[in-house]
């Protein structure tokens, strides 16, 4: 599993559903967690630390926002060099293939269907990792 | 029964693409077990008649949008059940709906409308992404801009019932 200080960004325009996923992620330990309520905040926030001593490492982002949605966040990030490799998060209720497909070849980690558990969220969280790991290892 | 009583579903039906009823029961039933840890039971759903006026304190609202249908979805509740599914959901007591918490209707609808949307196009019916938006009031009524009929897909729980509305139109086609 991740480190449970790993610095996380939270990305979503619904208040309700960034305390679940801030909740789930104190409950398993998580001590350093951000949120931002859309892709353009969520880029400021990142642009602004990219190049500090805390930048973030993991980013858990809806799709559909307003604003900058999810999937031009996850682009705009990958154009980064020092954000490449940090692993990129999707949650959403957007289940169509075509958009998972988009979302896994533009980048992301691994794609958390909404609805979820708190321990469908950690199991795909630990997946998330074993996936970044295997990458990075490669 | 007046003339004003709710239409049972088979006389309206071919005014109506019940096709796109389903989608929403089951991810209805769906999103509230898994998110909320609520079971739901779907009553029958009927068509709404003009004068009714169904109990809504806070309703969420999304555009319903594809080359075959236009139309809207509302989640609807009461302030007392939301305030049981929002508390069910966060694992929280709400006592009044606020401004931080009332986008969790939204989020509701948002999540349904995700799953009722694959279910759709799965069919082929290529409806679009859309943000769901949220109204509040004491006891308030849904009004829609399109001409087409809203039928009303009602749920109960233990905590108490909440409703659907769907409200579709098919393009050329008159009601």
């Amino acid at each position: 599993m991740f480190p449970k200080d790993i610095r996380i960004l939270i990305v979503d325009d619904m208040l309700t559903m960034r305390k679940i996923v801030q909740k789930i992620l104190t409950d398993l330990g998580f001590t350093n967690i951000t949120a931002a309520e859309d892709g353009q905040k969520a880029w400021e926030k990142i642009t602004g630390t990219v190049n500090s001593a805390l930048p973030y490492q993991l980013i858990i982002s809806d799709v559909n926002m307003p604003n900058l949605n999810g999937m031009e966040l996850l682009k705009k990030v990958k154009t980064i060099d020092q954000m490449k490799p940090v692993p990129f998060i999707f949650l959403s209720a957007e289940g169509e293939k075509k958009i998972v497909v988009e979302a896994i070849q533009s980048g992301a980690t691994t794609y958390i269907l909404k609805p979820f558990t708190p321990q469908s969220f950690s199991e795909k969280l630990k997946a998330a990792y074993d996936a970044h790991s295997t990458a990075k290892a490669a | 029964m007046s003339s004003q009583a709710a239409k049972p579903i088979s006389s309206a039906i071919d005014n109506f693409d019940v096709r796109t009823v389903f989608p929403f029961i089951q991810a209805t039933i769906d999103t509230l077990r898994v998110q909320c840890k609520i079971v739901v039971r779907p009553g029958k759903p009927y068509f709404k008649t003009k004068s009714e006026n169904l109990p809504i304190d806070i309703a969420a609202v999304v555009g319903l949008a594809s080359r075959t249908l236009n139309g809207s979805v509302a989640i609807c509740f009461t302030k007392k059940m939301f305030l049981a599914i929002m508390g069910s959901m966060l694992d929280e007591k709400f006592e009044e709906i606020t401004k931080e918490m009332q986008d969790g209707a939204a989020e509701l609808l948002n999540i349904i409308f995700g799953q009722a949307k694959k279910m759709l196009n799965d069919k082929g019916y290529e409806v679009e992404r859309a943000i769901p938006t949220i109204i509040r009031g004491d006891n308030i009524t849904v009004t829609y801009l399109t001409t087409g009929q809203t039928i009303v897909l009602p749920f109960d729980t233990n905590l108490g019932p909440f409703h659907i509305e769907i409200t579709t139109e098919q393009p050329g086609k008159k009601y």
